[in-house]
């Protein structure tokens, strides 16, 4: 168990569930966003964790962890500059006192 | 990679060099606003004719990740009408609220290149990059207005359910990749052929379907994962609204159609009935909360998430069985599209002015401060209804009929559906009321809009009554669309 497939797909679904709750249950924007990158990080240990163990995927695991990588830089970067513009007009980094368009 | 690649996929390659050259040409020409939307309407020209070049071919590039075929033309020429549409609404807008035009058009445009990227589509990872690339420039315009604390709102909320979805959908597409072994979408339909013929589908894979359902039914604000969408629409400008109400819709459906469809087809029956429940909660829930709502933009948020369940009821209607389903999906993309940018138009017509807002109040006595303006919103709202002969009573009629003769569980959707569609006329038609039946409150009525905003609104209102009175011609093209026979 300690050096198989499963064992890291296992890794990963946890990493992956901390990521899900730590979205869910934290309130401050910065947070939820490096909650964010802990569930692309998961999904990239599960693409890594197929390759090293399943020899056909190999080739394929390197090109979309890279992918991965990319993407996600460019959505932090996307979401930073989103938390800037509004921490600027809200004085404050709290989702729950975004609620000026509560019905 | 060779040349001809390059040619199959010149329309993406086109649309990512008419949003360098807005860039240039405000760089030239700095804060002047003609010069840039000659240029990006001229550019979505030139697209419009490179994607109506290819059309009636077919061929692949690179390997087979990306397909030309009837699917990726019309759907390309739907995303590029959005694009050419939200630009002229949006100058009108934005110059008196001093945002930079050109920067809008730019990032506009690079989301629709990621839109047209998901339409051609045939491989999980290209799938998941040009959906990126096509929400990513999403958030930047929700928040475009970085100084209003509403749009700054949307975009956070936007964006963080936005990423968190991705981030499923890509756990999801981690594991049916890593199960079936390839990312080509005929590859992984061909293995989960052989899995269903051997009757017993791996947790793993069952799990790698639940994640990707969700992600993309966050994407298409399905019940009950709207919850972004009324917070996000209502605090964008409009025009971005305008665009944000269709753009990734559509877009989401065409994951919808290339993923669901063409990789997840041999399992349809499996995922059949989270559409059936999906379609039902989305269409309900969207209309019921759509009532109480007395902001227009926020009302007409919740309508597009109704109108989310009715295309469902579509995809529902495939997987029971019944081709012309998807045909249904694609005429009520381009029908939904045209009425419901034109519905969006008229309200930023309205808010030209800075401060005006998009409370029902707004609109009180529109019909004689604005005749045309009056008119026009009116033909809309019939539309979104579904009153004959508008393009939205074809586009519902046809998801309603295929879903009646797929049969079976079917029928209660489409009996449903019906249901709603009687139920949304009340709020739709509560805006006609404000119009033509409330005196205006308020100060002067609003100057008419530009010759170029005009002209966008002609083309909706035009649009709407064509799709209307002639749908055989947008039935048979969404039908050569639909590639996924047999």
């Amino acid at each position: 168990m300690s050096n198989s497939l499963d064992s890291y797909l296992v890794l990963s679904g946890l990493l992956f569930a901390i990521g899900t709750f730590g979205f869910l249950a934290r309130r401050n924007a910065i947070s939820m966003l490096m909650s964010i990158e802990l569930m692309i990080n998961a999904v990239n240990l599960t693409v890594l964790a197929f390759g090293a163990f399943v020899a056909p995927l190999r080739v394929h695991a390197a090109v979309i962890a890279l992918l991965v990588i990319a993407v996600a830089a460019a959505e932090a970067t996307v979401g930073l500059a989103i938390v800037i513009a509004i921490f600027r007009n809200k004085k404050t980094p709290l989702v729950d006192e975004y609620d000026s368009m509560r019905d | 990679m060779n040349w001809s690649d390059i040619g199959t996929i010149s329309p993406v390659v086109i649309a990512v060099l008419v949003a360098a050259a807005v860039l240039v040409v405000d760089m030239v020409a700095p804060g002047r606003r003609d010069p840039v939307i000659v240029t990006a309407l001229g550019g979505l020209g030139i697209v419009a004719v490179a994607i109506l070049i290819q059309a009636g071919r077919s061929g692949s590039a690179f390997g087979g990740a990306y397909s030309l075929d009837n699917l990726t033309v019309f759907l390309d020429m739907l995303f590029v009408a959005i694009a050419a549409l939200t630009i002229m609404f949006a100058a009108d807008y934005l110059e008196p609220r001093g945002l930079p035009i050109a920067e809008f058009a730019a990032v506009l445009i690079f989301a629709v290149t990621g839109a047209m990227l998901v339409a051609g589509s045939t491989d999980l990872l290209l799938l998941f990059v040009a959906l990126e690339l096509m929400v990513l420039p999403g958030y930047m315009l929700a928040g475009f207005a970085r100084h209003d604390p509403y749009s700054t709102e949307g975009a956070i909320k936007y964006f963080l359910l936005g990423s968190f979805s991705s981030a499923i959908l890509l756990f999801g597409l981690a594991y049916v990749w890593g199960i079936t072994g390839t990312t080509r979408v005929d590859g992984v339909a061909a293995a989960l052929a052989t899995v269903v013929a051997t009757g017993k589908i791996a947790p793993g894979l069952a799990m790698g379907l639940a994640f990707m359902t969700t992600g993309v039914a966050f994407k298409m604000a399905a019940v009950p994962f709207h919850y972004w969408t009324p917070d996000a629409y209502q605090g964008s400008p409009t025009p971005v609204t305008a665009y944000l109400s269709v753009g990734p819709k559509v877009g989401a459906f065409a994951i919808a159609l290339r993923l669901f469809v063409g990789a997840l087809g041999p399992l349809k029956a499996d995922w059949l009935p989270v559409v059936i429940v999906l379609a039902a909660l989305t269409m309900t829930l969207g209309n019921l909360v759509a009532i109480t709502q007395d902001n227009v933009k926020r009302m007409l948020a919740y309508s597009s998430i109704a109108h989310t369940g009715y295309i469902l009821v579509g995809l529902a209607a495939y997987a029971g069985g019944e081709q012309s389903g998807l045909s249904a999906i694609l005429f009520y993309g381009a029908a939904y599209t045209f009425m419901n940018m034109g519905a969006f138009a008229v309200v930023t017509a309205l808010q030209r002015r800075p401060g005006v807002s998009s409370q029902i109040a707004t609109f009180a006595g529109l019909g004689r401060r604005d005749p045309w303006l009056g008119a026009l919103m009116a033909l809309f709202l019939l539309s979104l209804t579904g009153i004959p002969p508008l393009a939205g009573f074809w586009a519902k009629a046809y998801v309603i009929l295929a879903a009646i003769q797929a049969g079976g569980w079917l029928t209660v959707l489409a009996v449903l559906a019906m249901i709603n569609a009687a139920a949304a006329a009340f709020y739709y038609l509560r805006v006609v009321v404000y119009m033509y039946m409330r005196e205006p409150t308020g100060d002067a009525a609003p100057s008419s809009p530009g010759a170029l905003f005009r002209t966008g609104l002609a083309i909706t209102g035009v649009g709407t009554l064509i799709f209307g009175l002639f749908p055989a011609l947008v039935a048979a093209a969404a039908d050569a669309a639909n590639v996924f026979h047999g």
